[in-house]
C-alpha cells in the first residue's frame, strides 16, 4: 500500500455510517422499545420479574405473526390470512390438546405446526399458478380457515396440558414471575428465521423475488418456490401464535374478530419494523421490537389510567404518527442524494 | 403492475392458439362475471325455488346496493393504488351519528352522518397522500382510532341512539313499484352513474387511472398527486358514510358491528369484478357485477341452512376459484 491510496476503511471498528444506513430502522426501534419500556418503570410501582414475564409472553403471538408476515412480505407477497391460520390453530390445539399429557401435546403441536406449514405453501403454490393477487388469495383463505376454525371449535372452550403452558408463559397457570422460558421461546424462532433468511441460499432466494421477481427468475432463482417457502414459514409461524394462545389463555377462541385483528396488527407490525410492503426490504429482527412496542402500548397506555377505548384512539393515532414522521424522514434522505 | 415475463402456464410451446370464444372472453370479461351470476342464481333458484320471484331477487338486491355502494369507493381507490380498510367503521360511525340526529329531521341526520365519512376520508386522503403513510396502515390505524372513538361515544354522547328517522328506514330497506324493486337501488344506480361518468368522462378519472398506473410519470408531468389522493379518499369516505346510513335504515337499528361484516367483501367485489389490486386496471362496471355475485353467493348460504362456518369456507373457496378462474381467461390475452 503506498502513500497515495485512498484510506481503506479497516476491518478493525465499527463502521458507524454504514450500520446506520443498513440498521438503523431496526437500531431505532429497539431504541423506541428501551424508552418505552424505561418510562413503564417508573409509570408502575414496582416493575420486576412479573411485569417482564406478562408483557413477553403476551407479546409472543403478535411476534410469531408479525416474523411470519415478514417473510411473506419481504417475498413480495402479503398474507391477509394469517389471523385466520392462528385461529386454526388455536381451536385445533385446544380440542386435541384438552387433558393429554405434555408429550402428546408436544407432538399435537408439532403436527399442527407442520400442516399449517403445508397448508399455507400449497395456499402460495395457487398464488403463483392462478396469478391471482396475494391479497385477494389469501383473503379468500382467511374466510376459508376461520370457517374451518369454527367447524373444528363452535364455541370457545378446550384445553391444553400444564406443562405446555409452562414452555409458552413460564407458568403452569399462565402468569407467574419466571420470564425465561418466554424469551427462549421468542428467540429460537427468531434467531432461526432470521439465520435462514441471511445466511442461506433458500433465504437470499426470498429477497431476490421480492426485489425484482422477474430479474430473479432470470438469473436463475426459482420464485415459485421462494413463494411457496415464504408462505410455508408464514403459515408455521401463524400456528405458532395460535399455540402460544392456547398456552396464554388456557382454552380455545375461535372468535373472527380476533383473527381479523391480529392479521391487521401483523401488518402494522412488519411496518413498523422497516419491512417495505414492496418487498425485498428489512430484517425480522427489526419486526420482533416492533411487535412487543405495539403490544406494550396497551399496558403503557393502561399504567397512564386511560380507559381502553381512549387508548386505542391514541394506538391508532401513534402508528400514524410514527409512520408520517418516518415517511418524512425517507423523503428527506432521499432529496439530500 | 410490473410487465409479467414470467411463463407460468398458457404459454406453453405446443399450445394451440386461443379459439375465438377464448378471445372474446379475454376482451370482455364482463361477459364472464354476467355468466357467472346468472349461473348463481339459476343455482340459487334450484336450492330454493322461491328466490326466482321479485321477492327474492329483491332481498339480493337490499343486500347489494350498500355492498356496492361501499365498493364503488374502494374500487377508485383500488385504481390510484390505494386501499381503505377503514371503510366500516366509518359506515358504522355515520350511522351512529345519523341516528343520534335523526329526531332533529332525516336530512339533517344524513347530511351529519356523511360528514363523518368526509372528514375520516379527508384524514385518510392527506395521510397517504400528503405524508406518503402506506395506505393499509393509514387506514388501518384510522379504523382504529375511529372503532376507539365510537365505543366511546357510544357509551356517552350518542347513547339510545339505536334507531333512524322513518325516512332513512324507507330508503334503506323500502321498495316501490309494488314492493318489488328497493328504493335504496335508485340511491345506488345514481352512485353508480356518478363514478361511472367520473371514471370515464372526466379529468379527474383519467388522472385516478394514471396514478395508479405510473405514479412517477404522473407526478412528473405536473399533476399534484397529494390531491388526487384527498380526493379519492374523500371520495369513499362519503361512500362508506352512505352505505352505512342505507345498511342502517335495513336493518333499523345501529350498533357497533353494523358494517364489519362489509370490509372484506367491499375489496372483494371490486377485486372479482377486475379491478387489480395494483392499480390502472379496472371500471366500476365490473364492480357492480362483483357485489351482485357475493350477494347471490350470501343468499345462497343461507339457503342451504349449513351453519355459520360452513357459509364462510364455501364463502372463501368460492370467491377464491371466480378470481382465479377469471385471471385464467383474462391471461389468454
Amino acid at each position: 500500500m503506498t502513500a497515495t491510496a485512498p484510506p481503506i476503511t479497516t476491518s478493525r471498528g465499527i463502521n458507524w455510517q454504514r450500520l446506520r444506513r443498513r440498521h438503523g430502522w431496526t437500531i431505532g426501534v429497539w431504541l423506541l422499545l428501551a424508552v418505552l419500556i424505561g418510562w413503564y418503570t417508573t409509570l408502575v410501582p414496582n416493575f420486576g420479574s412479573f411485569q417482564v414475564a406478562s408483557i413477553l409472553k403476551n407479546s409472543q403471538p403478535l411476534i410469531y405473526l408479525a416474523i411470519g408476515q415478514a417473510v411473506i412480505v419481504i417475498t413480495g407477497g402479503i398474507d391477509l390470512s394469517v389471523g385466520a391460520m392462528m385461529l386454526l390453530a388455536n381451536s385445533t390445539a385446544a380440542v386435541l390438546m384438552d387433558g393429554q399429557p405434555l408429550w402428546l401435546c408436544l407432538l399435537v403441536g408439532l403436527g399442527i405446526v407442520l400442516a399449517a406449514a403445508l397448508l399455507n405453501g400449497t395456499v402460495g403454490w395457487v398464488i403463483n399458478v392462478s396469478r391471482v393477487p396475494d391479497i385477494v388469495v389469501t383473503l379468500a383463505m382467511s374466510f376459508v380457515l376461520s370457517g374451518l376454525a369454527l367447524t373444528v371449535l363452535p364455541s370457545p372452550g378446550g384445553g391444553t396440558a400444564p406443562g405446555f403452558r409452562f414452555i409458552f408463559t413460564g407458568s403452569e397457570t399462565g402468569t407467574g414471575e419466571v420470564f425465561w422460558p418466554a424469551l427462549v421461546m421468542i428467540i429460537i424462532p427468531t434467531v432461526l428465521v432470521a439465520l435462514f433468511l441471511r445466511w442461506t441460499r433458500s433465504g437470499l432466494s426470498l429477497y431476490a423475488t421480492g426485489s425484482d421477481r422477474n430479474a430473479a427468475y432470470l438469473s436463475g432463482v426459482s420464485t415459485a418456490r421462494a413463494k411457496i417457502v415464504s408462505y410455508g414459514i408464514g403459515g408455521a409461524m401463524a400456528a405458532l401464535a395460535g399455540l402460544a394462545t392456547v398456552a396464554i389463555t388456557g382454552t380455545g377462541d375461535p372468535r373472527y374478530s380476533v383473527g381479523a385483528n391480529a392479521t391487521l396488527n401483523s401488518v402494522a407490525a412488519i411496518v413498523l419494523g422497516g419491512i417495505a410492503l414492496t418487498g425485498g426490504i428489512g430484517s425480522v429482527v427489526g419486526v420482533v421490537a416492533a411487535a412487543v412496542v405495539l403490544f406494550f402500548l396497551s399496558p403503557i397506555l393502561s399504567a397512564m389510567r386511560i380507559d381502553p377505548n381512549t387508548a386505542q384512539i391514541i394506538q391508532g393515532a401513534l402508528i400514524v404518527l410514527v409512520m408520517m414522521v418516518a415517511g418524512l424522514v425517507e423523503l428527506r434522505r432521499r432529496r439530500s442524494q | 403492475m410490473t410487465a409479467e415475463i414470467l411463463p407460468v402456464d398458457q404459454t406453453l410451446p405446443g399450445a394451440p392458439p386461443p379459439g375465438r370464444l377464448a378471445r372474446t372472453l379475454a376482451e370482455k370479461p364482463l361477459l364472464v362475471l354476467s355468466a357467472s351470476l346468472v349461473v348463481l342464481i339459476l343455482v340459487t333458484g334450484l336450492i330454493q325455488p322461491s328466490y326466482l320471484t321479485f321477492s327474492g331477487l329483491r332481498n339480493t338486491l337490499l343486500l347489494a346496493a350498500p355492498l356496492a355502494i361501499m365498493a364503488a369507493g374502494q374500487t377508485i381507490l383500488l385504481l390510484t393504488g390505494g386501499i381503505d380498510l377503514s371503510v366500516a367503521i366509518i359506515a358504522t360511525g355515520a350511522a351512529y351519528v345519523a341516528g343520534n340526529q335523526s329526531p332533529n329531521g332525516a336530512a339533517i341526520a344524513i347530511v351529519l352522518g356523511l360528514m363523518v365519512g368526509v372528514l375520516a376520508g379527508f384524514v385518510n386522503g392527506v395521510g397517504v397522500g400528503v405524508f406518503r403513510v402506506n395506505p393499509l396502515i393509514m387506514t388501518l390505524a384510522m379504523s382504529a382510532i375511529l372503532l376507539g372513538l365510537f365505543t366511546w361515544l357510544a357509551q356517552t354522547v350518542l347513547t339510545g341512539s339505536t334507531s333512524v328517522a322513518q325516512f332513512i328506514e324507507t330508503v334503506g330497506g323500502g321498495s316501490f313499484f309494488g314492493n318489488r324493486i328497493p328504493w335504496s337501488v335508485l340511491v345506488w344506480a345514481a352512485v353508480a352513474l356518478l363514478i361511472l361518468w367520473i371514471q370515464h368522462r372526466t379529468g379527474l378519472g383519467r388522472v385516478i387511472y394514471a396514478v395508479g398506473d405510473n405514479p412517477v410519470a404522473v407526478r412528473l408531468s405536473g399533476v399534484r398527486t397529494w390531491r388526487v389522493h384527498v380526493v379519492v379518499y374523500t371520495l369513499c369516505g362519503i361512500l362508506a358514510a352512505l352505505a352505512g346510513i342505507l345498511l342502517a335504515g335495513r336493518t333499523g337499528a345501529v350498533d357497533l358491528q353494523l358494517a364489519q361484516a362489509f370490509l372484506l367483501p367491499s375489496i372483494a367485489a371490486a377485486v372479482i369484478g377486475g379491478t387489480s389490486i395494483f392499480g390502472g386496471v379496472g371500471s366500476y362496471s365490473g364492480t357492480i357485477l362483483g357485489a351482485l355475485i357475493l350477494s347471490v353467493l350470501s343468499q345462497m348460504l343461507t339457503f342451504l341452512s349449513v351453519g355459520q362456518a360452513v357459509q364462510q369456507i364455501v364463502y372463501g373457496l368460492i370467491v377464491l376459484a371466480l378470481s382465479w378462474a377469471y385471471a385464467r381467461v383474462t391471461a389468454a390475452q
